[in-house]
C-alpha cells in the first residue's frame, strides 16, 4: 500500500521522506546500512508509527526527521523546510527512550527548561508548564524532584515537556518500553487524548505490535539488515480508540496483518 | 519435624535479635568508636600505651600534659593554625578554580583537553617533598619579605594539588552526562552556552564535591608538608618539625594535635555544605 494512496489525501503532507538512506562505518572501518531507499509522507495531523524488530534503523530514521543526524542518501523536508530549519524554529517535541530529566530541577523547572531557551518571560513558562503538568495529570506534583516520581510518572514530565514548546511535530522514540503494562496502557489513552486535544502530527517509534496498531492512524513496517521500510499498513479502526477495542476481531486481524507483513513473515 | 523446621520455629536468640534492630546498630555505630577512643585515651593516660609501643612519656606524654601545654601556648598556636589556614585555604580556592577553569576549556575541546588534564594529574602526583623546593626557587624574587615569598612558594604547592584533582573531577562532571541529554538540548537548537549553563554546570556540581572530599584533607597536610621546607618559620607543620628538633616532644604533640583539629573541622564544614547543596538540589 503506497502512502499517496492514503485516504485523507485532501490534507496537505507535512513530513516527505525522500530516497533515505544512512551508511555507518563500523569498528572495522567498513560500511554498514543502517536504512536505505527509505520513501514515506506523513500528513499533517497524523498519527504514524515506525515498528520493527531492533537494527531495522527505525530510530536512525526518526533521528534524521529530528535533525539530530544526517541522512547519507536522499533528503527529508518538513512543511517544506529542511529538518535543520524546522529543528532551529522549535517546530519539534523529541520524547525520547529515558525520561532525561535533571535531577537538580523540579517536576516544573524540568517543563520549563525548553521554554528558557526559548527566551520567554519567567510568567509565561511558568504559565505554560502548569497548563502542560494539568494535561500529564501532575499538577500536584510539579514541586517534586524527579527521583522522587515513578517510571511512569517521570515520562509523563517527559511528553509534557516535549509539548510545552507547542511543536507542530511530536517525535517519539519507544517512550513507553520501559513501562509496566499498565502504566503503559495509562500512557496510551493519555497520549492519544492529548494527541486529539492538541492536533499533533505524531511519528512514534516502537517495536511493540499491539502498541503501534491501537495509536496508529498508519504503521509503517521496517525490516532490517538493511532497514527498509517493508510495508505500511492503514489501520482503520475508529476515533477515539478503548482498551477494550483490543479484545475485538478487528484488532486481532489488524495485529495479524501487520505480523505476517513483516519480510519473511515473523517477527523475529 | 526436621531440622530446617525446627529452626524456623524457634524464637531468635536475644543477642540476634539485639543486632538485627535498627536503633540497636543506630547506636552501636556511635557508641563503639567513642567506646574504642575512651579506651585508647585510657591506655595513653595510664602509660600502658607507652609501654606497648616500647617508648615513654617523653617522647608520647599523656593526653592531660599536652592539653595543659595546648591550653598554656593557646595564642601562639592560633597563630601558627592561622597561618596554616591561610596557606591552605588560599591554595584550595585558587587551585581549584584554576581546575575547574581548566576542566571548562577541556571539556570544549576534548580531544585535547583530555590528554592535557592527565598531564596536569601527573604533575600533581609529584611528592610534596620534592615540589615544595623547587617552588621556594621559583618564587626568590616574588618579594623582599621572606614571609611573603615563602607564603607564595606554600600556597602554589597546595594550588597545583588541588588544581589536578579538581580539574580531572570537573572535567568527568561536565562530560559523564545522562544519555541523550545532549540530543534534548540539540532538539530545543540550544547555543553552546545554554548547553553550558544549563546542563554541563549543574551536572558537575557532585562531581565538584567529589574532588572536595579528597583536596580539603589534601590541602592541609600539603600546607603542613610544605611549611617543613619553607623558609620562613611559622605554621602548624613547622612547629612541628622545630619542636621535634629541638626534642620539645610535648610541644610537638600540642601541634600536632592542633593540625588533626583543623582537618576535622575542615571536614565537617565541607559534609555541611555538601549536604545542605546535595540537599537543595536533590542529587
Amino acid at each position: 500500500m503506497n502512502a499517496a494512496e492514503y485516504t485523507r489525501n485532501d490534507v496537505p503532507d507535512e513530513i516527505v521522506i525522500r530516497d533515505l538512506g544512512v551508511t555507518f562505518q563500523d569498528n572495522k572501518g567498513e560500511d554498514v546500512q543502517a536504512i536505505t531507499g527509505v520513501n514515506l509522507n506523513i500528513k499533517k495531523g497524523e498519527f504514524v508509527s515506525l515498528l520493527g524488530p531492533s537494527g531495522c534503523g527505525k530510530t536512525t530514521l526518526l533521528r534524521c526527521v529530528a535533525d539530530l543526524q544526517e541522512p547519507t542518501d536522499g533528503d527529508i523536508h518538513v512543511e517544506g523546510m529542511t529538518p535543520k530549519e524546522v529543528r532551529l524554529q522549535h517546530k519539534f517535541g523529541f520524547v525520547f527512550q529515558s525520561p532525561v530529566l535533571f535531577d537538580w530541577r523540579t517536576v516544573k523547572k524540568n517543563v520549563e527548561l525548553p521554554l528558557e531557551m526559548m527566551y520567554q518571560t519567567k510568567q509565561q513558562r511558568s504559565e505554560r508548564a502548569d497548563e502542560m503538568l494539568e494535561m500529564v495529570g501532575l499538577t500536584n506534583f510539579a514541586n517534586h524532584f524527579p527521583n522522587q516520581l515513578s517510571g511512569g510518572m517521570q515520562q509523563r514530565v517527559n511528553i509534557a515537556r516535549a509539548l510545552g514548546i507547542r511543536p507542530d511535530i511530536l517525535l517519539m522514540d519507544e517512550p513507553f518500553s520501559a513501562l509496566d503494562e499498565f502504566t503503559k496502557e495509562k500512557l496510551h489513552e493519555d497520549l492519544l487524548r492529548i494527541w486529539r486535544k492538541t492536533n499533533k502530527t505524531i511519528l512514534f517509534v516502537t517495536h511493540n505490535i499491539q502498541e503501534a496498531v491501537f495509536l496508529s492512524d498508519r504503521v509503517c513496517v521496517l525490516s532490517p539488515h538493511p532497514g527498509r521500510l517493508s510495508a505500511v499498513v492503514d489501520i482503520d479502526l475508529p476515533r477515539p480508540r478503548t482498551l477494550d477495542m483490543k479484545e475485538t476481531p478487528a484488532f486481532n486481524q489488524l495485529v495479524l496483518k501487520v505480523r505476517n507483513s513483516f519480510e519473511g513473515g515473523s517477527f523475529s | 519435624m526436621d531440622a530446617a523446621q525446627r529452626k524456623i520455629g524457634r524464637r531468635k536468640s536475644l543477642a540476634r535479635r539485639l543486632s538485627e534492630d535498627k536503633k540497636v546498630q543506630a547506636a552501636a555505630a556511635v557508641v563503639l568508636p567513642v567506646l574504642l577512643g575512651i579506651l585508647i585515651f585510657g591506655l595513653w593516660q595510664g602509660g600502658v600505651l607507652q609501654t606497648i609501643f616500647r617508648t615513654d612519656s617523653f617522647t608520647l606524654p599523656a593526653p592531660t600534659r599536652i592539653a595543659s601545654l595546648f591550653r598554656d601556648n593557646f595564642g601562639k598556636v592560633v597563630t601558627n593554625a592561622r597561618d596554616t589556614v591561610t596557606v591552605a585555604l588560599a591554595g584550595l580556592i585558587i587551585g581549584s578554580l584554576l581546575g575547574y577553569g581548566a576542566a571548562i576549556l577541556a571539556s570544549f575541546f576534548p580531544n585535547m583537553g583530555k590528554g592535557g588534564l592527565s598531564i596536569v594529574g601527573a604533575f600533581a602526583s609529584i611528592p610534596v617533598v620534592a615540589l615544595a623546593p623547587v617552588m621556594n626557587n621559583w618564587t626568590r624574587d616574588v618579594s623582599t619579605e621572606a614571609s611573603s615569598r615563602s607564603m607564595v612558594a606554600k600556597i602554589l604547592v597546595v594550588m597545583l594539588i588541588a588544581a589536578a584533582d579538581m580539574g580531572l573531577n570537573a572535567y568527568r562532571g561536565l562530560t559523564e552526562l545522562k544519555p541523550y541529554a545532549k540530543d534534548l538540548m540539540a532538539t530545543y537548537a540550544a547555543p553552546r552556552r545554554m548547553v553550558f549553563l544549563k546542563l554541563q554546570l549543574p551536572n558537575s556540581v557532585p562531581y565538584i564535591f567529589t574532588a572536595l572530599k579528597v583536596s580539603v584533607p589534601a590541602s592541609i597536610m600539603t600546607a603542613i608538608v610544605s611549611e617543613y621546607f619553607a623558609e620562613y618559620i611559622t605554621g602548624v607543620g613547622r612547629q612541628i618539625r622545630e619542636n621535634i628538633v629541638l626534642a620539645q616532644y610535648a610541644t610537638a604533640w600540642v601541634y600536632i594535635t592542633a593540625a588533626c583539629i583543623i582537618g576535622l573541622l575542615a571536614y565537617v564544614i565541607l559534609m555541611i555544605v555538601q549536604a545542605a547543596v546535595m540537599k537543595r538540589y536533590h542529587f
